[in-house]
């Protein structure tokens, strides 16, 4: 599904990914673990297509309707129509823009790429509705403005109520387990899990092994400076949260 | 200090038009139009070395000339009208500076408000001079003298005492010519008595692509308790002028809530002086403009404090794109017998296009020591993290603007205190790039 070959970005000309590969398949979770400053924001930014961020070597494959397509080469709203989703380390608010308002354009976005009809505002907002108890919001947010007056961990929640909502192929999220207690991680690991299927990915990036006792993942890589040095099955986690990360890359350097 | 220009007189045939005009008029207001003539002679025309007009270069109406035009007998103009009126309401319209009975509708006028066309008023009422002398206190200027001079038709509307009018009333002036170089001259009188509610919208519409200039001036009087709802829509040709000019005179305890929204002409200069007379009156002046191409904007807000306990609340935002410019002057006076005053003013300016220019400028004349003002204006543009999240999500670049630009003068439209404008301010929102498509 997604095919990250030699993979070198920068940012005003700091190179940070310095030569990622990764291969991520239909109905796979793969986790990517790794000191702070290793890349992995900077990794999921450059897949969503940052325009901080300049690729410098190498390719992202994207497999859009059976055929390879250069990822790099898409627009960002490009790449989330084609089913590429990305829930953000920090949400960003915006204000004088209704959630109800901006989901249902999202939504309807993906709807008329697909050939679909658009759905009306009475419709959406009960859509919208049984996917926010899922994950057990507030129904007073559809009328608030996008994350504004949002707490930490209503705006991860609402990150993951987007991707309920747009139902990707892929989604990257981002440390979403970072300022959520534990309650909430258990929702939103639930939230995740319940939108699980063979033809889907996720790709779980996170600072802690926490969340990954909830979404269990298939493959844990660890990322350091801007590399992949180590990938193993989910029991690499639980190595990492033994042993931290320095006798990985104590053996590296 | 008024700087005059080089003895150019845009109106060259000034005192042949005022002989024409005093054919049909009373002797005050022949009286009043000659007055002003000479004033309008002795103020001259302003220039960028005037303080008020620092930041609006005049030279495109003053180094050219222009007249009133001939009336012109069939207008094909209704369908465009209408899509914009709504037929069934109460509808006063002005074509080219001249009074259509047949476009108006004033078939069902509530009892207690009386609506005439100025020309009309100015036979049948007694001496407006007085009226016009008290407003004139409020903001004078060779502008306002040129109306003066040659004011030939506008609407009269008086409200009776108590008299609470819930219909909206639309006073509509149309200019549809094929006059490079008309000028129309229309002027407003509107009388709220003692304990009497309206609500006014006064809307400018262009249908002509010529660069004419119009000139209007509104004169509002809110007596004791009187309830005003009062909005100006400006939607002139791409190529006219507007200089435009609207003063209020409150008395105590009288409400006004306008909005003033300006996308149209090439050039506008849009005057908002209020003037509050009374204890206890209070204002909320709110404004939106959106500008494109090298359109030039200037809002110039002036309220004058003049009594205690009396509140002004002042919003005032606009979108530029392209290379359009914007002027906001906010004039605060706090007299120094009007103590307890609230006072608040906020300019908010979106610029969306690389080579748009805002001069904000708020202006606190303070007197009083026991006030509470507060100001501030802000220039911005959008923020990237923001574009970026609802790429992610979907929504193009274009599309990321437009809905952030819409958010940010959302707030702004929510506060049009009535439907009926509300609906008609959205489809003068519709052709700007904020609208559907």
């Amino acid at each position: 599904m997604l095919e990250i070959k030699n993979l070198h970005a920068s940012i005003n000309e700091i190179p940070i990914l310095k030569g990622i590969n990764l291969t991520i398949n239909p109905g796979e979770v793969h986790a990517i673990m790794g000191p702070n400053g290793s890349g992995k924001s900077t990794l999921s930014k450059v897949i969503a297509g940052h325009p901080d961020y300049t690729v410098t070597e190498g390719r992202i494959e994207y497999e859009v309707n059976f055929k390879k397509v250069d990822l790099l080469e898409l627009e960002p709203a490009e790449r989330a129509r084609e089913g590429l989703f990305l829930a953000f380390q920090y949400p960003v608010e915006i204000p004088g823009v209704s959630t109800s308002m901006f989901l249902r354009a999202a939504f309807n976005e993906i709807c008329k790429h697909q050939g679909a009809e658009e759905m009306d505002p009475i419709d959406f907002d009960e859509y919208l509705k049984k996917k926010m108890k899922l994950l057990d919001m507030d129904e007073k947010f559809i009328g608030r403005a996008v994350n504004v007056d949002f707490s930490g961990g209503e705006k991860k929640r609402n990150e993951i109520l987007q991707l309920a909502i747009l139902n990707p192929r892929l989604a990257v999220l981002d440390e979403t387990d970072s300022g959520l207690d534990i309650d909430s991680m258990r929702i939103v690991a639930d939230g995740v899990n319940k939108l699980r299927r063979k033809d889907n990915a996720f790709l779980v990036i996170t600072h802690y092994q926490r969340l990954l006792n909830y979404i269990v993942p298939d493959f844990v890589h660890i990322l350091y400076d801007g590399k992949i040095i180590k990938s193993e099955g989910k029991e690499l986690a639980m190595k990492v949260e033994e042993k931290g990360y320095d006798w990985l890359t104590g053996a590296k350097s | 200090m008024i700087t005059k220009t080089n003895s150019t007189n845009i109106i060259p045939d000034i005192e042949k038009h005022g002989r024409d005009l005093a054919k049909n008029s009373p002797q005050w207001a022949t009286a009043l139009r000659q007055e002003a003539a000479s004033r309008f002679t002795k103020l001259g025309l302003p220039t960028v070395k005037d303080e008020e007009w620092k930041y609006t270069n005049l030279a495109p109406i003053t180094t050219r000339t222009f007249h009133l035009p001939a009336p012109e007998t069939a207008p094909i103009l209704k369908e465009e009208l209408f899509a914009y009126c709504d037929k069934s309401e109460i509808n006063i319209v002005l074509v080219n500076g001249h009074f259509v009975p047949e476009f108006s509708n004033l078939k069902e006028i509530p009892e207690g408000i009386t609506i005439l066309s100025l020309d009309e008023a100015f036979k049948k009422t007694t001496n407006l001079a007085e009226l016009l002398k008290k407003q004139k206190s409020l903001n004078d200027d060779a502008f306002v003298a040129l109306n003066d001079a040659l004011v030939r038709d506008g609407v009269y509307i008086e409200v009776g005492k108590k008299a609470l009018i819930k219909d909206l009333i639309h006073i509509v002036h149309v200019t549809d010519t094929k006059d490079a170089n008309a000028a129309l001259f229309p002027r407003n009188l509107i009388v709220v008595n003692r304990q009497a509610e309206a609500t006014v919208l006064e809307s400018h519409l262009g249908l002509s692509g010529q660069s004419y200039l119009a000139n209007p001036v509104s004169d509002i009087f809110l007596d004791e308790d009187a309830k005003l709802i009062y909005c100006k829509a400006q939607n002139e040709g791409a190529a006219a002028f507007h200089i435009g000019t609207t003063r209020i005179w409150q008395e105590r305890n009288s409400q006004l809530t306008s909005f003033s929204m300006m996308v149209g002409a090439h050039l506008t200069r849009n005057n908002l002086n209020i003037r509050l007379n009374g204890e206890g009156a209070g204002s909320i002046l709110h404004g939106l403009y959106i500008t494109n191409s090298d359109q030039h904007v200037d809002n110039h807000t002036c309220v004058d404090h003049q009594t205690p306990n009396c509140t002004s609340n002042q919003l005032y935002k606009g979108i530029l794109t392209e290379k359009s410019r914007a002027v906001f002057n906010g004039k605060i006076f706090v007299r120094q017998i009007a103590q307890k005053t609230n006072s608040y003013q906020l300019n908010k300016n979106l610029i969306l296009g690389e080579d748009c220019r805002v001069d904000t400028k708020p202006q606190l004349e303070i007197y009083a020591d026991d006030v509470k003002c507060t100001h501030g204006a802000t220039i911005g543009q959008l923020n990237e993290d923001e574009i970026f999240y609802l790429q992610t999500r979907c929504i193009d670049r274009n599309k990321a603007i437009k809905m952030l630009s819409r958010g940010f003068v959302d707030d702004i439209l929510e506060t049009i205190p009535n439907q009926s404008i509300n609906t008609k301010l959205h489809k003068l929102l519709a052709p700007t790039f904020l609208g559907e498509k």
